[in-house]
Formats: C-alpha cells, sequence, structure tokens
C-alpha cells in the first residue's frame, strides 16, 4: 500500500513539474507589473476566480482596435478587500458580460496579463475599483 | 519446550536485568492534570466590562507602506544585506516570496504588514483574533493566568500569553517557528532564526481606532529590539464582514471532471506567486 501511495505521489509530483507548475499560491508583491504604465482591455468575461489571495479575471478581448481577441489574464487583491474597497461582489460580472478593463500590464513585454486598476461593466455602467488603500477613507459605507 | 538450568539461570538474570526499568515505569508520581474551569457568570460579565472591540478592524496599509524608509527594523549587518538585495529584486519586478505555500504569515508578520481584515473575540480566560484570508489565521492569547509552557513547542503563532492594564491588552508571546518571518512588506522579510519574543501593547487609541504597539526581540536577525505600533480601523456595515478565505485556492480553479463531480485543479503560477495561466474549461 505504501508503494503504492508513493507512485501515486511521484506520478502527481512528476505531473505537476511536467506541467511547469510550482505550488506557491501566497499574498505576494505586485513588482512584477508596471506600474508606470496603464493599458485598457475591452472584452468579455471567460471566467473570474473568486479566490483569496488574490482574484484573477480572463476576459477574452483586445487592448487595441486592430489586433485580434485573445484571452487576457488580469489579477487583482483578494475578495474581502474588493468588496471592501472597490465596491465587488462575487456577481459583479459574469461570464459574456462585456467588459472594458484598465491595468498596468506585466513588466515582460508580450505578456497577456495584468493588474487590474478599474472594470466597467458596459451594459450598467458600473465600475469597479481595485486599490485597496481606498478603504481608508473615511466614511466608507 | 524443556527449560534446564542455564535457561532458568537466564530467566532469572533477564527478570532482574528488567526488574529496575518495570520498577522505574511504576515510580514517578503522575502530575495532576491542569483542568481549565468552565467559566462562571461573574467571568461572563467581567467580558462586559471590557473595551469594545466588535466589528471588523482592516490595517491601514499606507501606513505599512511608510514605516519601510521611516521606521526600519534594526537589522543586524547580515540580515541587512539581504533585505537590501530583496528591495533590489523588488524594484527589478523580481519580487521575493516572502509568504510562499500559503504558510501563515505568522506572529508578528501578520500584525505588521498584513493586507486584510480581522475580528477579535473575548470569552472568559482568552482574547481570539480571527484573520481573514488564509484559513488557518488564528491567534490564542490566554488571559486566565497561565504562564508560557515548560517545554517549548513552537509554532506559527507562538504561545501568546495576556492580560489587562486598564483598557490595554498587554500579549507576551513566545515559541514562534523559527522559520517565521519577520516582515516589512510581502516582498521583504527574513525567517526569525529563532528564540524571537514579540511584547504587544494592544488599545483603542480612538472610537474607531485599535493601536498595537509591538517591540519585537530578534537576536539572530536585529541588533537590538525592534518597536513599532501598527494601526487598525474598524468598519460596522454588515457588508464588510469576513467571509471564509482559503489561501490555498489562489493556486486552483474550480471545475466539473469527467465524472461530473466539481473539483479544484491547479491553476500555473510564476515564481514571483501570481497566476499565469488558468486550465480552459
Amino acid at each position: 500500500m505504501r508503494r503504492l501511495v508513493t507512485s501515486i505521489g511521484a506520478f502527481a509530483l512528476l505531473a505537476f513539474v511536467a506541467a511547469g507548475l510550482t505550488e506557491v499560491a501566497a499574498h505576494h508583491s505586485a513588482a512584477m507589473f508596471d506600474f508606470t504604465k496603464s493599458q485598457t482591455l475591452k472584452g468579455k468575461v471567460v471566467e473570474m476566480r473568486w479566490v483569496n489571495p488574490h482574484v484573477t479575471l480572463t476576459i477574452n478581448g483586445a487592448v487595441s482596435g486592430d489586433e485580434a481577441p485573445g484571452d487576457w489574464l488580469i489579477e487583482t487583491t483578494s475578495p474581502g478587500n474588493l468588496v471592501r474597497a472597490g465596491g465587488w461582489r462575487r456577481d459583479a460580472v459574469k461570464p459574456g458580460d462585456e467588459v472594458e478593463v484598465t491595468f498596468h500590464p506585466e513588466r515582460e513585454a508580450g505578456k497577456k496579463s495584468g493588474l487590474l486598476m478599474e472594470l466597467k461593466a458596459i451594459s450598467t455602467g458600473e465600475v469597479f475599483t481595485a486599490n485597496i488603500r481606498d478603504q481608508e477613507k473615511p466614511g466608507l459605507e | 519446550m524443556k527449560s534446564g538450568p542455564v535457561g532458568i539461570a537466564s530467566l532469572a538474570l533477564f527478570v532482574l536485568a528488567l526488574a529496575p526499568s518495570i520498577a522505574g515505569a511504576q515510580a514517578p508520581q503522575k502530575a495532576p492534570a491542569v483542568i481549565n474551569p468552565p467559566p462562571t457568570a461573574q467571568d461572563w460579565a467581567d467580558i462586559a466590562k471590557l473595551p469594545d472591540w466588535s466589528g471588523v478592524w482592516n490595517p491601514k496599509i499606507t501606513d505599512q507602506d511608510a514605516q519601510i524608509k521611516t521606521n526600519p527594523p534594526p537589522w543586524n549587518e547580515a540580515a541587512a544585506k539581504k533585505i537590501q538585495k530583496m528591495f533590489a529584486e523588488e524594484k527589478a519586478g523580481r519580487p521575493f516570496l516572502v509568504f510562499s505555500n500559503c504558510l501563515p504569515e505568522a506572529l508578528p508578520s501578520w500584525m505588521l504588514v498584513t493586507h486584510n481584515a480581522m475580528e477579535i473575540l473575548f470569552t472568559p480566560g482568552r482574547v481570539t483574533m480571527l484573520g481573514e484570508s488564509d484559513g488557518n489565521r488564528l491567534r490564542r492569547i490566554y488571559t486566565d493566568g497561565r504562564g508560557h509552557p515548560d517545554v517549548s513547542d513552537p509554532t506559527f503563532h507562538g504561545h501568546s500569553i495576556g492580560h489587562w492594564e486598564g483598557d490595554t491588552l498587554v500579549v507576551d508571546t513566545t515559541d514562534i517557528v523559527p522559520e517565521a518571518p519577520l516582515a516589512i512588506s510581502e516582498a521583504a522579510g527574513l525567517p526569525n532564526n529563532g528564540d524571537m519574543h514579540v511584547i504587544e501593547r494592544i488599545h483603542l487609541a480612538d472610537k474607531d481606532i485599535l493601536h498595537d504597539d509591538l517591540e519585537i526581540i530578534a537576536p539572530h536577525i536585529l541588533t537590538k529590539p525592534w518597536k513599532t505600533t501598527r494601526i487598525f480601523f474598524r468598519q460596522r456595515a454588515r457588508k464588510f464582514d469576513i467571509v471564509e478565505g482559503v489561501c490555498a485556492t489562489g493556486d486552483l480553479v474550480e471545475r466539473v471532471n469527467a465524472d461530473g463531480d466539481h473539483v479544484f485543479v491547479p491553476v500555473q503560477k510564476s515564481e514571483w506567486g501570481h497566476t499565469t495561466a488558468v486550465p480552459a474549461k
């Protein structure tokens, strides 16, 4: 039995390594994003991962009008902070919703990912922000 | 089986050899179990006399940011070099992952650099701090008069004993794992390497402002005790109530497998901790 468990463990580890995955979920710095730049992406929500410590949005769209749409991965803070600081809800956006997203791109050129600054839901005009320091403002309700 | 004289003699010797250990096993006086007494009505009534720390407390992150420059820890020479390297790496876009593998931020880093809320519960003999985001973020502070344990059993949040001096909760924490970082940001922090001691004076500085005055003694990485105050502000709107947050889900995405079962599957992460790819549905 122990040999079987060991074999399964070794296989799982091998599969993980083969897939290029590392097990590092954590609270992390956002220094991999370029805070001196911002870009705007228009597209449709594919999926929102409402998870700790960092929510991610997959959005199919393009940054400029003349490029083919692709999947972009936009990362942000935790669900609790989004609720407190940016007016978010778990159902703030749903797959298929048209959105306009402003974000700081990754420093490494060519990566289709970024750090969320603001998301606008096109159908309702609702704007959701993501600055965790905003919640320090007095009178926040 | 027959036993000859040699066999009997051997058995006798064996019994004689064993005798002291048998006697030894019976001899020690068993220490009486220490019982945590059930709280009395008076104990509960005394809770009502404590200051009101209810609600959701959030860290003042802008002050955490400022103290990186205005109040750095007195790192020793070796630690200072490592921290400088971490600053340089962060500046270059390669932030060091201080809090990897979803381990607790631990004490004192939870108090120092958290970006998430906490709540504080009073019960007889205990103050309990519950943090958002990690699932395992929990501090038990014993206020029942006990001391620290005779035998160290290190944990991420250490062994905390507290007492009230007026409206200030004074907390003394030892027995923190040596791997627990002393962090000043999510990208700069070092393992305390053992023998860390944290003394806190927690009190309301205003109606909705809580101060944690910390003194951190970390002899293997600091040249002297480091004092810092961390600020938390209160929110009472119900929509800010803390909900369950499990850090490990950051590595995962919800999917339905071939059997129709709802399961979590891994996403791809970078060495710096951010998500770089999510498997298609």
